[in-house]
């Protein structure tokens, strides 16, 4: 029989070795991909204006459509973690359908309800909202597939939040809207910045959705730059050009760099001490 | 009048109905609601400060009602059982919470103030995930201090703690009732915890108040079954029961004594002598208070102490047992005196 001190040495060294697999095939391809490219590949890509203006679009477009999932998806969590009501059951399972469903349907069908022939399409239209090839496609797409990640998450951290932390606060002379900000928010910050970092990273990643309802933008206000398409459906063009897969791969690896910049500087601010025990509100 | 006072407190949910509660707490004194699992302490508590709305009734402290104030405006010192502390805030902060909230130009100091009397001095800085139980304890009591309430409520005060930290915080208690000079209304499961604290005790069994009145008349007066049963006395002996007892000769005497409820026999009461006679011994532990001994005597199981050891009395012996009558209580069937 085993001594349980082996078991304390095997379970951790097997754990160790299975996350040691997974990482790698994380990492691996990214080896590969920066290889391939090498530093003069690398240069190529910093220079190419083309695709700097499609990463601003793209930040633009995913810092508006986070902002946006916040809005609508914290609220959402909250009610979720906090009331039993009828249907609570449906409204969780109609919050998981755009993570599994294939994201060209996403497409097709945000074209079908925003098409300018529609009602829907039309309506937005006569508002100055344009849809389809314009910024708020680009949105409403990251919206779609992203938001269920803001929602699951903050309804996780909602409902980690003892309401009894809640009740003291109404007790020390806190209003329920004072209560809900200073107490139940900022101890669920945590969760709901989880939340959005993965909205933000998984709307950047799409691309079945954009090249349907998003494939060139134009200009239309809040983005006022030149045609372009999003970062994604920019390195898709590349990579169906003329020009072989070099180009393709070099533009992937300066995103892959900005990405990484932009989850390193989060983790930085949250460790600076923005809020939350031990100064940090991502897990 | 000052103080804490309800009067025909009735609230009704989820197929519970409490009261009516009539009590009133004077302010520097503390009413300790003490009762089983679904009493309704709990709501009781929570009724008082604002987070159940009452179907019937009065709540007023110093004179002011409160029925209909939300829980910011009532003036209490509420702690829930989980003692909510902020867990994004640190000690410090947690203190300093409601004088933030309205606003006090002097949080900080007054904050300060209430930290040093806690000895909390050297936690200042830490999050309540880094404290012990009773440090926790102690915060919450801060905290609750800090915004100068004119009552404090407390859910189940002293859970988790050792007994070292029980009786400290029973003694930082008391004192600040006497300093502060405001009401207590407390809940609690626990009858050491009771008694230790109360200055008036309330025992509530599914929503009905079934004794009521100071610890020591606990001693001197008459008790109901479930109270004492309740309260941890052992020995309750029916008046069927000691009809059946192992001696018809004594069952007469003892009937003479009881009550509706029968009989408190209380283990130092009872002492046995081996050899022949009409108790069987069932079982004999060692306990911290001495040799506890087990007997089944008739149709009645009494458990008797003796400090002496029991010598070579095994399980399955004959013993002869005395009761000294002085000693024993009558019990009533329901509601106590004082209520």
């Amino acid at each position: 029989m085993r001594a349980p001190s082996d078991r304390a040495v095997v379970a951790p060294a097997l754990s160790a070795v299975l996350a040691a697999s997974l990482l790698g095939l994380f990492v691996l391809p990214l080896v590969a991909l920066f290889a391939y490219v090498g530093w003069g590949g690398f240069l190529f890509a910093v220079g190419d204006a083309g695709f700097w203006t499609s990463i601003e679009f793209t930040l633009l477009a995913s810092g508006i459509a986070v902002g946006l999932g916040l809005l609508t998806g914290v609220p959402l969590g909250y009610l979720l973690a906090r009331y039993r009501f009828r249907g609570r059951e449906v409204v969780e399972s109609i919050v998981l359908v755009p993570v599994v469903i294939p994201h060209l349907v996403v497409g097709v069908a945000l074209l079908l309800l925003f098409s300018p022939t529609s009602p829907v399409g039309a309506f937005a239209q006569s508002l100055g909202i344009p849809v389809i090839n314009a910024i708020w496609g680009v949105v409403l797409v990251m919206l779609y597939v992203g938001a269920s990640y803001v929602v699951l998450s903050s309804q996780l951290a909602f409902r980690a939040v003892d309401p009894e932390t809640v009740d003291a606060a109404r007790s020390l002379g806190a209003t329920p809207g004072e209560a809900f900000a200073t107490v139940t928010l900022v101890a669920s910050a945590r969760g709901i910045a989880t939340g959005a970092l993965l909205m933000w990273a998984r709307g950047v990643s799409e691309i079945g959705a954009f090249l349907i309802v998003a494939y060139a933008i134009l200009p239309s206000p809040p983005w006022f730059g030149p045609v372009t398409p999003p970062a994604s459906v920019y390195i898709w063009n590349l990579y169906n050009s003329s020009a072989g897969l070099l180009p393709a791969a070099s533009a992937s690896c300066l995103l892959v760099l900005v990405a990484l910049a932009i989850f390193l500087g989060v983790r930085l601010l949250d460790r600076s001490g923005l809020s939350t025990p031990r100064g940090g509100w991502l897990s | 009048m000052s103080g804490l006072s309800l009067r025909g407190v009735e609230l009704a949910r989820a197929g519970f109905h409490l009261g009516p509660i009539d009590l009133d707490v004077p302010p520097g004194t503390a009413t300790v609601l003490l009762g089983p699992s679904g009493a309704g302490k709990t709501t009781l508590l929570r009724a008082t400060a604002g987070f159940l709305a009452v179907r019937r009734g009065t709540i007023e402290l110093d004179g002011r009602p409160l029925e209909t104030e939300p829980p910011e405006r009532r003036g209490f010192g509420f702690v829930p059982p989980s003692l909510g502390l902020f867990p994004h805030r640190t000690v410090e902060r947690n203190v300093r919470f409601a004088l933030e909230i309205s606003g006090a130009p002097d949080a900080a100091a007054r904050a300060r103030r209430w930290i040093e009397h806690f000895a909390l001095g050297s936690l200042a800085r830490r999050y309540p995930s880094e404290l012990s139980s009773g440090e926790r304890q102690r915060v919450a009591m801060a905290r609750a201090l800090a915004a100068e309430p004119k009552a404090l409520l407390w859910d189940e005060p002293l859970n988790a703690l050792d007994v070292e930290s029980r009786e400290a915080l029973l003694g930082v208690l008391t004192d600040v009732l006497e300093e502060e000079r405001i009401p207590l209304l407390l809940v609690t499961h626990d009858p050491t915890t009771a008694l230790a604290l109360a200055t008036r005790l309330v025992v509530l069994e599914r929503g009905r108040i079934r004794f009521r009145g100071r610890p020591e008349e606990l001693a001197a007066g008459r008790l109901d079954r479930f109270t004492a049963r309740f309260l941890g006395y052992e020995n309750l002996a029916s008046r069927e029961e000691l009809a059946g007892c192992g001696d018809p000769a004594r069952a007469a005497d003892l009937l003479s004594r009881a009550g509706p409820g029968g009989l408190l026999l209380p283990p130092e009461a009872i002492s046995w002598a081996p050899g022949a006679g009409s108790a069987t011994v069932r079982s004999i532990r060692w306990t911290a208070s001495g040799w506890s001994v087990t007997v089944q005597w008739g149709s009645l199981t009494v458990r008797a102490e003796s400090g002496s050891p029991p010598g070579r009395l095994r399980a399955g012996d004959r013993v002869g047992l005395s009761i000294d009558l002085e000693k024993v209580k009558p019990l009533d069937a329901s509601e106590g005196v004082g209520a």
